[in-house]
């Protein structure tokens, strides 16, 4: 039976640019296994399915799968999932917002704006300390030997997944890091984290930092661009005060590293919460036929 | 930007998720080189391919064929699946049951029998031959072949285009039951300049394909590949210059993946002129637009 499908590019102005999603929009009678065996084959990120909702409050059910597995909540798998209901008429904004029902409950989608232009944010379980590591410390010195720390401790946040977050002086350190896949390892490993996030303040440019998400063993890869890593990161801005803006928002660079150029919108609202978001980008749209 | 028509399919598959994915753009003319390597590096398969008006007499439609790094100019799967799209949206026609594929590595001809999800189609590989090793290699093959139980058959480096190193075990159990050892695979790959290790062993009398066969590529960065049009073929080849073919017939079928939870088929024959052909049936599993 065809249905419904769209590959989206995620935090991405222009097709290519942010992280690619897959979407099946009418998931109803497909069972886990199917799901699995789908997010296996696109070998994308994470592919996931769109459902009526079982509760009225929500817009719309989601279940979201890894190559690997069912995945209860991420950043750009629901901003995805979001403008693909949208495009596709599924559900309609209410006092612009939608409100996605996954497994770890109802999480509202902030909406603004319309095709092309639409901005959708999401937002992020709450983010926590868990350990603030020395400004030189030397857990961290294999995977960044050589460079220069910026004004703010490492630390380890936990926002779901965990990841040791890491500010360098400037702009071209972070860009001209290459990974120490080892290290970055080792500190995943170590401390049961996704790995290491490295950041730093930009001047003069439509950005205000610059974001590169390292994900330890098995993966060891570079995410084009992570939502929940860069709710994350704001999070801890936020707890020292060092937010770029005092509105609470700004943008990030990330994935040129990896050949991608997302761009990734955080804001932290009056309550403390963290949305991010970003623009999405339909590449391709069409009939998934599995069954 | 313009809308083109995109195909997703599975390939080597009786069922969609059981074989090789492919990504095809059906209309790629002023699409350029940049474009390509960007669109293949975005879908993240193994090969994304894009079709082009022939250029060359006798040919029925042209393909560029890339990975998510780089351009090759020619591969299996690839070549299948894209014939299969071909055919799918009316764009070339079979002529006497063949199709002629225009492709960086020249003009390839390709067999064709069937119709839509039963369709089988099969290309000609390049030719494979034993490659002659001038490095101590016994050792290394040894480590990486420590555990399972060995068949009849010598080992070989098979080039064609890749070389692989091609091992017949003492059946499909054995094929079915290896626990890889990755490190001593990469060691051995890397010291003889093969991409991988093709195992393989005959199933028992009375199943559904005659051979059992793995392919690991661990210094390519793909621990196990699930479905390996190129690695077959190296096979055959071997199986051919051995006089092994007897047992097999000139045209046998291939089970591999299932230990990665897929169950890929491919039909492999050699002509009456030591050809391998490489072929099975494809899934059009998404069907739709692309506006890159």
């Amino acid at each position: 039976m065809p249905r419904q499908f769209v590959q989206l590019d995620v935090f991405a102005a222009r097709p290519g640019d942010g992280n690619p999603l897959a979407v099946v929009l009418d998931a109803a009678g497909l069972d886990d296994a199917a799901m699995q065996a789908i997010a296996r084959w696109t070998r994308l990120p994470e592919t996931t399915f769109v459902l009526p909702p079982t509760t009225p409050e929500a817009s719309y059910r989601l279940r979201i799968f890894s190559p690997r597995r069912e995945v209860p909540f991420a950043g750009h798998p629901s901003i995805g999932s979001a403008h693909a209901v949208l495009d596709a008429g599924l559900a309609t904004p209410r006092g612009g917002q939608l409100v996605q029902e996954c497994a770890v409950g109802l999480l509202p989608i902030e909406v603004r704006g319309d095709g092309r232009d639409r901005r959708l944010a999401v937002r992020a379980p709450r983010a926590r300390v868990l350990e603030i590591g020395q400004p030189d410390d030397p857990r961290l010195f294999a995977a960044l030997e050589g460079f220069t720390a910026g004004a703010l401790p490492p630390v380890l946040m936990d926002g779901g997944r965990r990841w040791w977050l890491a500010e360098l002086s400037d702009e071209a350190s972070v860009r001209r890091l290459v990974p120490r896949w080892d290290a970055v390892s080792a500190l995943a490993r170590d401390h049961e984290a996704m790995g290491l996030c490295v950041f730093a303040r930009c001047t003069g440019r439509d950005y205000d930092l610059v974001v590169r998400a390292l994900v330890g063993q098995p993966g060891q890869v570079e995410d084009a661009a992570s939502g929940a890593a860069n709710a994350t990161l704001a999070a801890w801005l936020h707890e020292r005060g060092a937010l770029p803006h005092a509105d609470g928002r700004y943008v990030v660079s990330q994935g040129r590293e990896v050949g991608h150029d997302a761009r990734l919108e955080l804001r932290v609202d009056a309550a403390g919460d963290v949305w991010s978001g970003g623009q999405v980008q339909t590449v391709v749209r069409g009939e998934l036929d599995w069954d | 930007m313009r809308r083109r028509e995109f195909l997703q399919l599975d390939v080597f598959a009786d069922r969609p998720g059981a074989g090789n994915p492919l990504a095809v753009v059906l209309d790629a003319r002023d699409l350029d080189t940049e474009a390509m390597q960007a669109f293949a590096n975005w879908t993240n398969l193994s090969e994304t391919t894009f079709v082009l008006p022939p250029v060359e007499a006798g040919a029925s439609y042209r393909v560029r064929i890339f990975t998510p790094r780089q351009e090759l100019p020619f591969a299996g799967h690839p070549s299948v699946g894209t014939a299969h799209a071909v055919l799918e949206a009316g764009l070339a026609r079979p002529v006497d049951g063949q199709l002629v594929q225009e492709c960086a590595a020249g003009l390839l001809p390709m067999t064709v029998a069937g119709e839509g999800a039963a369709r089988r189609i099969a290309v000609r590989a390049p030719r494979g031959r034993q490659r002659p090793l001038r490095v101590p290699y016994e050792d290394a093959l040894s480590a990486a072949l420590a555990g399972p139980a060995r068949g009849a058959l010598a080992p070989a480096l098979i080039d064609n285009g890749p070389a692989w190193w091609v091992v017949e075990l003492a059946d499909a159990a054995a094929v079915r039951g290896m626990v890889p050892d990755l490190a001593a695979i990469s060691a051995l790959t890397g010291l003889t300049g093969a991409v991988g290790l093709a195992v393989f062993g005959h199933a028992p009398a009375g199943s559904d394909h005659q051979l059992a066969v793995r392919a690991f590529c661990p210094a390519d960065g793909i621990p196990e590949d699930p479905v390996t049009g190129s690695a077959n073929a190296a096979i055959a080849a071997w199986l051919h210059e051995c006089g092994a073919l007897a047992a097999l017939g000139s045209r046998y079928i291939v089970s591999q993946g299932r230990e990665m939870g897929r169950d890929g088929r491919i039909e492999v024959s050699v002509d009456k002129d030591g050809e391998a052909w490489i072929g099975g049936c494809t899934q059009t599993v998404i069907r739709g637009t692309l506006d890159w």
